[in-house]
């Protein structure tokens, strides 16, 4: 399952940072957890992860991503 | 849902946990502090909180330090458990007294018949170009002074354990959290600091330091931002097959000395980082500690990477200039 | 508000036995430091103020307070903590330094605590207002019944810790009364000279608190206003300031000489005396000589009673000192 910016997340255009991935590339995560941090000017937005599987990771700390970029995706199991 | 799943968290993340849980626990703890409720902390350390406990246990104040640290030593001594948040550690003058001459000497002055089981978390550390008053660190004034416990975690395992360990303590806490290693991305954080973290509870004995990397050649000792500058150090130093051992002390009151003096008798040299002023501070009680121990466990003569004594500098290339960095670290040893 | 008689009577007694104590304390506290003054010798070293003159004050609030209220007191403490119900025994050991002292000697006489009546003392002005706030608080955070008095003086008020209690007490509703004992002098500068008001119930407008002025060392005046304000706190109507014009019949500390003091100033105080009056007032009233004959008779053999027990006990062995650092 893919991991895209959603609008409840980023509601502009405005281009954001990512700041944080609370878990790492290849690893266990659950559906719900706290999977990444973002962050637009200075205030910060997190996201839960969508599903349970492995996550991999496209876009890393420090990468400029927009509204409807994929940032990552799950292998769901 | 699996909660032993790994899971990094910022030292934001982990010092809010800490600080939520045992607000679950206990109907005693609460929350005061400029900006520490809606907006969850300027530096993230109560996300959340307000939301899960209501504006009776987080609660904003007006700009009075005075009064509302002074409100959490009357609350402390009345059964209370207060968390206090002075925002930056720089702005301790406007109400050190309630600090200094109240929180930490009434357990003595009453002779332990009134406790002051509070905790005051405070921001530290620059090299950000936040300029001279807001970018201190000021370990040296607290540790200093009688009656109040310090701690400086530089990684969010040891924040949530240390912060737990503080709310739990009956004993006046200072919490200091350096604000580049916080996981603020409007500032940049140091990546070695957000670490997994695990979800249930669990304290870090405060007045223990910790070994983070063993070696045999040279002991660097350091505290928050000072054990990642250490680390890198000692990467470099590896690539040049010496071998440095990293502690992290964690606690400045109580001060784990034993620690760093079995390291020394094993390495022989001593480098202690500081980041804050280079004089009557930590780098020298550090060094005094081992020398006035038994100087002759020592090969070479001890050296500190310090902060120089100078107000800290606005403009980006003096402030970096006068930082301690691994590079200094790396100089000093060859200086030995 | 009227007195009721036993309260006027524990008012006369408390106030008599406030002064018997200092001027017990202050003739102790000068052995050793005569003809040249050093106050490191004698048994009582150290600083010394006394509230010779102030015990109106004390009686007339702590008349409303029970145990479980909390009091913050200043450097001139002994006639509030008194009045608070203090022991006496334990708190006069410990302005002697002795191990059977309320903190075995480490506080002295401007660190008294005694958690059994919710009592404390600071020597740093207008420190004592923060945590009044955050008994207040505590209190109201636990749903748990009790007031905070913050007793500071008149010289207090210009401190910031004054202004930002104040905001903060009335920004939170807090049951907190402040009372400024005004005895117009901050060490030698005359409250004229320092403050920007002449009465600092005025200030209480800023804070959107009701303020009291009360002149002339009234008790029953005090007595009146403090329940007043008391009651309002208890109900949860919040926080209320107090100013009380009193006056020191001694100097600021012992061993001040008082050059700044206008002449005459002092005597003319001497006929204001509130005891003397008070035992004529409740003379007129019906009390007879005799029964307050005996109210002070007890009141000296309570003072006798706690500066022998000082006097007799021992200091603590002197590696106490390095002891309750930590809880």
């Amino acid at each position: 399952m893919d991991i895209r910016i959603s609008d409840d997340v980023l509601a502009d255009d405005a281009e954001a940072v990512i700041t944080v991935w609370f878990v790492n590339s290849g690893e266990q995560i659950v559906k719900g957890a706290l999977m990444v941090e973002i962050m637009a000017a200075k205030v910060q937005y997190e996201m839960a992860a969508p599903a349970s599987g492995v996550l991999n990771i496209v876009a890393g700390v420090d990468a400029v991503i927009r509204k409807g970029d994929i940032i990552g995706c799950i292998v769901v199991g | 849902m699996n909660d032993t799943n790994p899971r990094r968290l910022t030292i934001a993340r982990a010092m809010a946990e800490a600080v939520q849980q045992e607000m679950q626990q206990d109907p005693k703890v609460f929350v005061m502090g400029e900006d520490i409720g809606a907006l969850g902390g300027v530096f993230g350390n109560t996300r959340g909180l307000l939301e899960e406990f209501g504006g009776e246990r987080i609660r904003d104040t007006p700009i009075s330090e005075t009064a509302f640290i002074g409100a959490g030593v009357g609350a402390a001594q009345d059964g209370m458990r207060p968390i206090v948040e002075l925002m930056f550690v720089d702005f301790f003058g406007v109400c050190f007294d309630a600090i200094y001459n109240n929180m930490a000497k009434n357990n003595y002055f009453s002779g332990g018949n009134v406790k002051v089981p509070m905790v005051i978390m405070t921001s530290t550390g620059g090299g950000y170009s936040d300029g001279g008053q807001h970018s201190q660190c000021l370990y040296g004034i607290f540790a200093h002074l009688p009656g109040m416990k310090v701690v400086a975690p530089s990684n969010a395992y040891d924040a949530k354990g240390l912060m737990t360990a503080a709310i739990r303590d009956d004993s006046p806490v200072i919490f200091m959290y350096h604000k580049g290693l916080q996981g603020m991305g409007w500032l940049g954080t140091e990546a070695g600091a957000t670490v997994d973290t695990p979800k249930a509870s669990y304290e870090i004995e405060i007045g223990k330091a910790k070994v983070v990397r063993e070696g045999t050649d040279v002991t660097i000792v350091g505290l928050a931002m000072g054990v990642h500058n250490g680390l890198r150090a000692a990467d470099q130093l590896a690539a040049r097959g010496i071998s440095a051992e990293v502690i992290d002390l964690r606690s400045l009151v109580p001060l784990d000395r034993d620690t760093v003096i079995n390291s020394v008798r094993k390495t022989g040299r001593l480098i202690v980082v500081d980041e804050d002023y280079q004089s009557y501070g930590v780098s020298g009680e550090i060094i005094t500690s081992v020398v006035e121990h038994d100087y002759s466990i020592l090969r070479a003569a001890p050296k500190r990477v310090a902060y120089p004594d100078v107000p800290i500098p606005f403009a980006r290339p003096m402030e970096q200039f006068c930082l301690p960095n691994a590079e200094k670290i790396v100089a000093a040893y060859d200086a030995m | 508000m009227a007195v009721p008689d036993e309260t006027k009577l524990w008012m006369y007694k408390t106030m008599f036995l406030s002064r018997r104590f200092e001027e017990t304390i202050e003739k102790i506290y000068l052995e050793g430091k005569t003809p040249a003054f050093n106050m490191a010798n004698g048994p009582i070293p150290g600083e010394m103020h006394l509230s010779n003159g102030q015990e109106p004050v004390a009686v007339g609030v702590c008349a409303h307070l029970n145990a479980e209220d909390v009091v913050t007191a200043t450097h001139r403490p002994h006639h509030q903590a008194i009045a608070k119900g203090v022991d006496l025994k334990r708190m006069t050991a410990e302005i002697f330094g002795k191990a059977t002292g309320l903190s075995g000697g480490r506080g002295g006489h401007m660190h008294l605590f005694d958690p059994a009546v919710n009592f404390a003392c600071s020597g740093i002005i207008a420190q004592g207002m923060g945590p009044a706030c955050g008994a207040a608080l505590s209190r109201k955070m636990q749903n748990k019944p009790g007031v905070a008095v913050s007793f500071i003086g008149e010289g207090a008020v210009n401190q910031g810790a004054f202004h930002e209690s104040l905001n903060l007490a009335a920004v939170w509703n807090l049951p907190v009364i402040f009372v400024v004992e005004d005895n117009a002098w901050g060490i030698s500068v005359s409250k004229k000279d320092s403050t920007a008001v002449a009465r600092n119930d005025v200030r209480a407008a800023a804070y959107d608190m009701p303020g009291y002025y009360i002149e002339n060392n009234d008790p029953i005046a005090i007595y009146d206003i403090a329940g007043e304000a008391i009651a309002r706190a208890r109900a949860g109507g919040g926080p209320s300031l107090i100013e009380i014009e009193t006056f020191r019949l001694a100097g600021h500390f012992m061993g001040d000489a008082e050059a700044y003091r206008p002449a005459g100033e002092k005597e003319s105080l001497g006929s204001r005396d509130p005891i003397p009056a008070f035992r004529a007032l409740l003379q007129s009233e019906g009390v007879t000589s005799t029964q307050l004959d005996e109210l002070e008779a007890s009141a000296e053999s309570e003072v006798a009673e706690a500066i022998s027990f000082a006097q007799d006990s021992d200091y603590a062995p002197v590696e106490d000192a390095l002891t309750h650092v930590f809880a």
